[in-house]
């Protein structure tokens, strides 16, 4: 009797325990949320308001009219959806070859890629800003998404997965006279989903809030991402309208939830399974 | 769900492909697009002259620098300027240091004031000079305050558009209420200061006075003690062996210690002192002009603006931006008429100055009846055209976006740790003079 009220007890304090770190997690959000449907005067009060006397739907549309909103959307999206498609045609062949070939130098490549994802962006910045003004293509998307379509990270991370699955069902499927591709496309991508969701997800997020990047490598409206227009939403010098700036990042975070919602069922799995093997 | 991934991925390479074509064309079809710098990469096949416009303006004063924009666009059939959002003056310089490396940068640009120097002395921004003389216009036309950083090398590089200086905000109803004159010497500062502090138990409910974190107004101070930020000759700082900055730094500590003074955390300090101030928590701020126009909205008291308070001298710095044309320039004498335009004429200039409340930057413009008019409305605004005449802008060499970050040092070791005033600002001395030496 006594070891089942010990066994409440920790139940209870282990739900108190994630409620305190799901609130931490939630805090900021909810916040933003808040704020974006507040008036200028209640962004600006001391201490802040939770609850918004009455919503103001109105800052999601003035956000959105404050510039080429759309563009900057569509221009997200191409730019996330490309990196993703394309590290995916780079990655599970790499990750293949690492995890079930044998070849002369694989330790010393496999090397070189994983030094590859300890340079961080700004190191490589001036170079490659240069290459792509060389090339006549600063005008364009592309130096958004050809510097990253190779994920040193991705191709580990596959590669560990793609070690996991036992090389009897490769063989069995080469005796049966199934072509390299095929066996890519039939048996490891399958096997490997919730791998593959985790990497999508994780490269989505960072590409789709990248700042930095976009900034150095474009010079107009045209060809910039989401980030960069609620950037402009702030003021330079004087007072920022946080309630305009807030609605704006709600709309920037949307579509990350969606993704997100879309890919956590794989990637429970994802840890789950590393978990048992 | 084999399928569902197949479609998610053949979605995602329609994508991609939509942005490999959309290579060069991207730029097309977003010209309906509204607002914001229509960044459309123009044809030219009216033979129209295409001027790039990089600025730092985003927010509300963003939206009035496209008007500007667009007015000019409408009113030059022959010339078209694209203006391009650059992130802040900081992200604006970085990029332009490596857009004129590898010749792509803009014709026209927006330069935070202090960094006029740096790029200067890199010979890379065009005389304006002759285009004055060409346009018979003269440097004395500008408000003189304001041409503190233009002039390098007796070479006008830069004019002054969107310029600010920092100013004395007061919640006139709280000195009201404590029968409190608005202080005009720091010995005044500090009583009235003193004396809105509201403290229980061990809590401040309300300070003094307060000013973002900042490098702007510790340099005011130095000037209004008599002492400059570089010395003569830029050698070391002008501030150190005469005792002026041990004597500013003094004062702010001895307010901080009785809550006069409410010294906020460096992470988004701008905004927490205008909310203080706002809230009635802080009497006064120093902060700058910029925010007039927000705070008039904001607060619900009798709101003022003052002088910032002297000790010998008046003095304050200016700060926001100038515009500069680069030497690199394919297109130089379509970029002077924008440059022109926007500095000379009522719908360029003037009518930005009016919507955004940054200072009249011409004499024509400071007699014009629209300032007239605003300023008999707004008496806010005038006091800080007024205050120009005791602008001084001391923290002038190409170093200084280094020995800013020293100084940001020293106030933080002083400010937050309270470390020994005189050894702090030996220590900085020292770094200042070895990186001048250079």
């Amino acid at each position: 009797m006594k070891t089942f009220d010990l066994k409440i007890v920790w139940t209870a304090l282990g739900y108190l325990l994630k409620a305190a770190v799901l609130m931490i997690f939630i805090f900021p959000f909810l916040w933003m949320i808040s704020t974006s449907l507040q008036t200028f005067r209640e962004t600006m009060t001391f201490p802040p308001t939770w609850f918004p006397a009455s919503p103001k739907w109105g800052n999601f549309a003035e956000a959105m009219n404050a510039g080429p909103f759309l563009t900057y959307f569509r221009n997200s999206v191409v730019v996330t959806g490309s990196i993703i498609v394309l590290q995916f045609l780079i990655m599970i062949p790499a990750a293949y070859a690492f995890a079930k070939y044998k070849f002369p130098g694989k330790t010393l490549l496999f090397g070189m890629i994983l030094l590859a994802f300890m340079i961080p962006g700004q190191v490589t910045f001036i170079p490659v800003y240069l290459m792509m003004a060389d090339w006549g293509l600063v005008k364009t998307l592309l130096p958004q998404i050809i510097p990253f379509i190779s994920n040193a990270f991705g191709i580990f991370l596959l590669r560990q997965y793609f070690m996991q699955i036992p090389e009897e069902i490769i063989e069995a499927a080469r005796l049966d006279n199934a072509s390299e591709f095929k066996i890519i496309r039939k048996i490891m991508v399958p096997m490997s989903k919730p791998a593959l969701a985790t990497i999508a997800l994780f490269s989505f997020v960072s590409h789709w809030n990248d700042y930095f990047w976009p900034l150095v490598m474009t010079d107009s409206a045209a060809v910039r991402p989401l980030t960069l227009g609620i950037a402009m939403l702030r003021e330079t010098e004087g007072i920022s309208n946080w309630h305009i700036i807030m609605a704006g990042n709600v709309i920037l975070v949307v579509p990350i939830l969606l993704v997100y919602v879309f890919c956590s069922k794989h990637i429970v799995k994802a840890f789950v399974y590393s978990g048992i093997k | 769900m084999k399928s569902k991934w197949y479609t998610l991925l053949s979605v995602i390479m329609l994508f991609s492909l939509l942005a490999a074509c959309g290579g060069g064309g991207t730029s097309g079809d977003t010209g309906k697009a509204p607002g914001s710098g229509g960044a459309e990469a123009p044809s030219g096949d009216k033979g129209e002259t295409t001027v790039q416009f990089w600025h730092s303006l985003g927010g509300k004063n963003g939206e009035y620098m496209d008007a500007l924009i667009q007015r000019f666009n409408a009113s030059h059939e022959d010339i078209e300027v694209v203006g391009t959002f650059q992130g802040s003056y900081d992200e604006t310089v970085t990029k332009l240091q490596q857009a004129i490396a590898s010749d792509t940068g803009p014709d026209v640009s927006m330069l935070e004031r202090a960094y006029v120097q740096m790029f200067a002395d890199s010979e890379v921004l065009e005389d304006l000079t002759p285009y004055l003389e060409g346009s018979g216009i003269s440097a004395d036309d500008f408000t003189p305050g304001l041409m503190g950083h233009s002039v390098f090398n007796d070479q006008l590089v830069s004019l002054p558009l969107n310029r600010s200086t920092p100013i004395l905000h007061v919640n006139k109803t709280l000195l009201d209420e404590q029968g409190l004159q608005i202080p005009t010497t720091w010995e005044e500062l500090k009583e009235v200061a003193n004396a809105l502090v509201v403290k229980e138990g061990s809590e401040y409910k309300r300070y003094g006075v307060t000013m973002p974190y900042d490098t702007w107004y510790p340099i005011a101070m130095i000037s209004q003690a008599g002492g400059t930020f570089f010395n003569d000759d830029n050698t070391s700082i002008g501030f150190g062996d005469n005792g002026v900055g041990a004597k500013m730094f003094a004062y702010l500590k001895d307010l901080q210690s009785t809550g006069a003074l409410y010294y906020p955390p460096a992470q988004d300090s701008g905004n927490i002192v205008n909310s203080m101030f706002v809230e009635g928590k802080v009497g006064m701020m120093y902060q700058s002009t910029g925010s007039i126009g927000g705070l008039s909205s904001a607060v619900d008291f009798d709101y003022v603006t003052a002088f910032l308070p002297k000790d010998e001298v008046y003095a304050n710095p200016t700060g926001g931006a100038n515009v500069t044309m680069l030497s690199s320039s394919k297109n130089k004498e379509a970029a002077w008429e924008f440059i022109r335009w926007m500095e000379m004429e009522e719908e360029g200039g003037l009518e930005f100055i009016l919507q955004s409340g940054y200072l009249p930057f011409t004499k024509k413009m400071v007699e014009s009846e629209q300032i007239q008019e605003l300023w008999a409305k707004e008496p806010n605004r005038k006091v800080a055209y007024d205050q120009l005449e005791f602008a001084v802008d001391t923290n002038k060499d190409v170093a200084w976006p280094e020995i800013m970050h020293e100084f940001f040092s020293a106030m933080e070791a002083i400010m937050y740790d309270s470390k020994d005033i005189p050894a702090t600002l030996d220590t900085f001395k020292k770094e200042t003079e070895r990186i001048l030496a250079q």
